[in-house]
């Protein structure tokens, strides 16, 4: 079986905080925080891994991002991908969900024959969601999101359990296909001293938008139909009394508070 | 048969309404409501689709919200949300007609359709709009809160432009019985090998007190530490009958469901009360919350951007100071009842 | 000589271990606080994440990793558990006499099940009468035909009530000068952990005392040669012992220093947070430059090892460096902390406690610098 999962490089969500805008640039600020996998994309690479325990497979762990992202493809051969394939390229920089979708699109038509596209649902720091089906349409696959449960993973026609409103919804999707998986579907296993020994021999190709063989037209900012066209200030119109004295004395102020305005009945 | 409207250069804005147990969903009146709004600015038609195996009266509730016309297609094979058989409609009639602007609800449906569509269309799109305005020049403002600031999104060149928008933040239209609208129906695509099929949709009743009907909320992020700090902010709104909600750090803890979650891509709500207990004042969540008449924070970083955004301040680690609050709390009830 | 940076193979390898250490470890602590015991479920998952495996040899299915990978392992488990990198440091107490001085029969029998974490090891050398001073045990042996029969107590000894695999000095019963090591298996006859101890701090890692009651010894577990005995020992706690104290003293030092930021820039006096005050940034620039100063003693120490298979040297003053260093670190942390230092809620509470072990393990601070001043006179 041939699996190919997309992984992104995000800023570490617990450190999410500290990234601002410029106000006077428009650009991100963004020192001093550690690139991390996608929580999500490694729950996709779980799914993966899981996988290729059931029924053998090949994973490829393909990204798209600048140079240091490289780190996250050789975290993802630690985790137990085959081969990793970094998409960097000048041209990539500033690309919006249909560019990202488009370029690793491309880079998965190159991979070749491929069965299965996995991605986490969403990333922690662009959350659209929308990566994934767009590679699945420019694939011309099926695709599912949310993906929690795989019922019946075998064959060419998969059942597979997915998030709903207040429940769940069942799918059946044909092979090949692209899954977009939830925090439900598994419990990532950690990274491991064996497996970062053994990807000492596994191999990161990195490929420029040259050996895509797209125009530079198509990917990256200029490829975006989209483009973040002002910054501003969300302007909030309350200010803040800061109840003071000890831990007591304020939790008996914010009940008065509470009980005055008759929200404790 | 078809009773297709003839091409005209009038251009649309399009919104895909949602059909559930024969009600249109609150989102869908919401967007065509707007669509109405930006239509009327534009001089367009509002054009609405609506897909299900029971259609009731939603189409007439579509045009009475603002729609010109509504496209149905009415099949048991639609009994559940088929996106192969929605994205083939909605694309090939988008083709024949360019309309300007496509909105949807940010619902399960529309976070899956929304990106096929505009991928099909080789368009672009934004996520979980706070607003929707339009520019000078005729081009949709497409605006949502990131990295503590409002962004403003726009698709220059390309059409339809895209939007997705959560409900709650529009308000619902009133409904115009006197508006007419045209219902028209869609052929079902015919000779097309569907790759993936919805089987099976279960949807449970809700057992808490719902986050968008509440009037007084207590919301926990990420400073709730543990799991069992999470269980002390969950009992403070018991004891408070409040509606409990988070932020995205308590659901990617594992904590607390999706549905519980305030904000951009959550739940938009409107409560009197609002008590928001160690999370940060993200705008992703506060934007979820609109017109509450009090709200507090307690956090235990002095200079947490919260406290910019509420009436009331207590600089308190929360391990330690809800405990102490849900006892005198207790003992207020107490006293107001002997 | 000079390249200060990690691998980007070590980063790796540190991401790992802080992963490890704040998913699998932490949730044990409260449970080790409570009872002084190891849990189970630790002991296993330490298994599990191959963190026995560092040091043995791939043959015998090890990672081979060396002392650098195995510092940076340690440094990052005692920064969430010192007891728990305690536990882990003295494994390698028992199994580096065997990987060094075993026979491949020996190897072969050994070492697999102590790389899975299957098999438990320490050593046991120190007793009342000589822990600095090794000459002076009691603990004696003597031969009977083709076996030895040991008799004597030991005392103090970390993971005492857990280990299989122990690897154990005793002196001959004929002549002082003579020591033998002993690999002793927990199942034989005569042998018994007995008192446990009840420690101030590294709490959850298990301390005792062991008993050997005519214990008949196979000449098959004689490690390294008859009357050669210390060699085998010192070899163990000499690098291996002071190595690991590095790794536990490191966690701990950056533990305190990472609480006291915390807390300093939320706690607020006189209008501002606390950090503020000269009287706190000058403890907190006092732990950082501990800190710094203590990782390149270890990690210059551990990459000489790496390189050339001798640091004991640099150990010692590694070891006493940092040990020094972390008891510093956890007053200083206990005092920006005020009243909340004292108190059992908060970690720093227990890193003081934790503290006060580190000194006297794998040498006290005294014997490090008669070490060191042996070393820099000879």
């Amino acid at each position: 079986m041939k699996i190919v999962v997309c992984v992104k490089a995000v800023p570490d969500p617990k450190e999410a905080d500290k990234i601002r805008i410029d106000p006077e640039t428009k650009t991100l600020i963004r020192d001093n925080v550690d690139l991390t996998i996608n929580p999500l994309d490694k729950h996709a690479l779980e799914a993966a891994l899981q996988l290729k325990k059931k029924f053998g497979a090949t994973i490829t762990a393909l990204s798209m991002g600048p140079p240091v992202a490289g780190a996250i493809v050789k975290e993802s051969l630690a985790l137990g991908a085959d081969h990793g394939i970094l998409l960097s390229d000048r041209a990539f920089g500033g690309a919006d969900a249909f560019a990202t979708a488009y370029t690793l699109s491309k880079a998965i038509e190159k991979i070749g024959q491929f069965d299965l596209v996995l991605c986490g649902m969403a990333s922690s720091d662009g959350a659209t969601e929308w990566v994934g089906p767009q590679i699945a349409t420019f694939l011309q696959i099926p695709v599912v999101t949310m993906v929690n449960e795989l019922l019946h993973d075998s064959g060419e026609r998969w059942l597979v359990k997915t998030a709903w409103e207040n429940g769940y919804r069942k799918v059946e999707v044909q092979l090949p296909a692209l899954l977009t998986v939830a925090r439900e579907i598994n419990k990532p296993k950690n990274l491991g001293f064996s497996g970062i020994i053994k990807a000492r021999k596994k191999e990161i190709t990195t490929w420029s938008h040259e050996e895509l063989d797209v125009s530079e037209e198509c990917v990256g900012s200029r490829g975006s139909p989209t483009i973040v066209a002002d910054f501003g200030t969300l302007e909030t119109a309350r200010e803040v009394r800061m109840l003071e004295g000890s831990a007591e004395e304020k939790a008996e102020q914010l009940v008065e508070i509470l009980a005055e305005s008759g929200a404790i009945r | 048969m078809n009773d297709m409207k003839a091409e005209t250069n009038k251009g649309s804005i399009w919104v895909v309404a949602e059909i559930k147990d024969c009600m249109v969903k609150p989102v869908s009146l919401q967007l065509v409501g707007k669509a109405r709004e930006l239509a009327d600015q534009l001089q367009m038609d509002v054009e609405t689709f609506l897909f299900g195996d029971r259609l009731g009266d939603g189409p007439q509730l579509l045009v009475a919200a603002g729609a010109d016309t509504v496209y149905t297609a009415v099949s048991d094979e639609l009994e559940m949300y088929q996106p192969e058989l929605y994205a083939e409609m909605i694309c090939t009639l988008a083709k024949e007609k360019h309309p300007e602007i496509i909105l949807l609800g940010s619902t399960f449906i529309g976070r899956e359709l929304a990106p096929i569509v505009a991928a099909r269309l080789d368009t672009g799109l934004t996520a979980h709009c706070i607003n929707l305005v339009l520019n000078s020049d005729g081009t949709l403002d497409q605006q949502i809160p990131a990295y503590g600031g409002l962004i403003s999104i726009i698709c220059p060149d390309r059409r339809p432009q895209m939007a997705t928008v959560a409900e709650g933040v529009f308000s619902t239209p009133g409904a115009d019985r006197s508006r007419s609208g045209a219902v028209v129906s869609m052929p079902l695509p015919s000779d097309v090998r569907w790759r993936v099929k919805t089987v099976e949709i279960v949807e449970e009743q809700r057992q808490e007190q719902s986050l968008e009907s509440a009037s007084f909320i207590v919301a926990g992020g990420a400073g709730a530490g543990t799991h069992s700090g999470w269980g002390k902010i969950h009992e403070l709104s018991g004891i408070l009958n409040a509606a409990l909600g988070c932020t995205r750090p308590v659901v990617d803890e594992g904590w607390a469901g999706l549905e519980t979650m305030i904000g951009q891509s959550g739940k938009m709500v409107s409560p009197q009360f609002y008590i928001g207990v160690g999370l940060s004042g993200e705008l992703q969540h506060m934007v979820g919350i609109k017109g509450a008449s009090i709200m507090v924070a307690i956090n235990n970083d002095p200079k947490s951007p919260v406290f910019e955004q509420v009436d009331y301040g207590i600089v308190e680690d929360c391990t330690s100071f809800i405990p102490l609050l849900i006892e005198k709390i207790k003992a207020r009830v107490e006293q107001k009842v002997s | 000589m000079i390249d200060f940076t990690f691998t980007e193979e070590q980063e790796m390898f540190r991401k790992a271990a802080r992963e490890f250490a704040e998913g699998e470890v932490a949730p044990y602590i409260p449970e080790m606080e409570e009872t002084g015991n190891p849990p189970a479920g630790l002991v296993k998952a330490l298994g599990e994440a191959e963190m026995m495996a560092i040091t043995i040899p791939e043959a015998y299915g090890g990672l081979e990793l060396g002392y650098t990978a195995r510092l940076i392992a340690l440094e990052e488990i005692a920064r969430v558990s010192v007891a728990t990198a305690m536990m882990l440091q003295v494994f390698a107490l028992g199994i580096e006499p065997i990987i060094v001085f075993g026979t491949d029969k020996q190897k072969e029998k050994f070492l697999p099940g102590l790389a899975t974490g299957e098999r438990l090891a320490t050593a046991a050398v120190t007793e009342a009468t000589g822990g600095s001073d090794p000459t002076g045990i009691r603990t004696s042996y003597r031969k009977e035909g083709d076996d030895y029969i040991v008799n004597g107590r030991k005392c103090f000894i970390t993971n005492s009530h857990i280990a299989d695999t122990l690897v154990i000095l005793a002196k001959s019963e004929e002549n002082p000068k003579d020591f033998c090591a002993f690999i002793v298996e927990g199942t034989m006859e005569g042998f018994k952990a007995t008192h446990e101890e009840h420690k101030v701090g590294m709490k959850g890692c298990n301390t005792g005392e062991l008993a050997f009651e005519n214990l008949r010894i196979p000449k098959e577990n004689l490690l390294g040669e008859e009357g050669k005995g210390l060699r085998v020992t010192m070899a163990a706690i000499g690098d291996v012992g002071r190595g690991g104290m590095v790794g536990c003293a490191l966690g701990l030092q950056a533990a305190c220093l990472e609480e006291s930021i915390k807390f300093a820039n939320e706690r607020i006096l006189y209008g501002k947070p606390i950090s503020k005050l000269p009287a706190v940034q000058n403890k907190i620039a006092d732990m950082r430059i501990d800190l710094e100063a203590g990782r390149l003693l270890g990690y210059r120490a551990a990459a000489q090892h790496d390189a050339t298979g001798r640091s004991s040297n640099e150990f010692a003053v590694a070891k006493y460096y940092t040990t020094e260093a972390a008891q510093r670190a956890a007053k200083m942390a206990v005092d920006i902390h005020g009243g909340y230092g004292c108190m059992e809620e908060y970690a720093v509470s227990r890193y003081l406690r934790d503290s006060a072990v580190v000194g006297p393990s794998a040498g006290t601070s005294d014997i490090m610098k008669v070490i060191i001043g042996r070393w820099a006179l000879s």
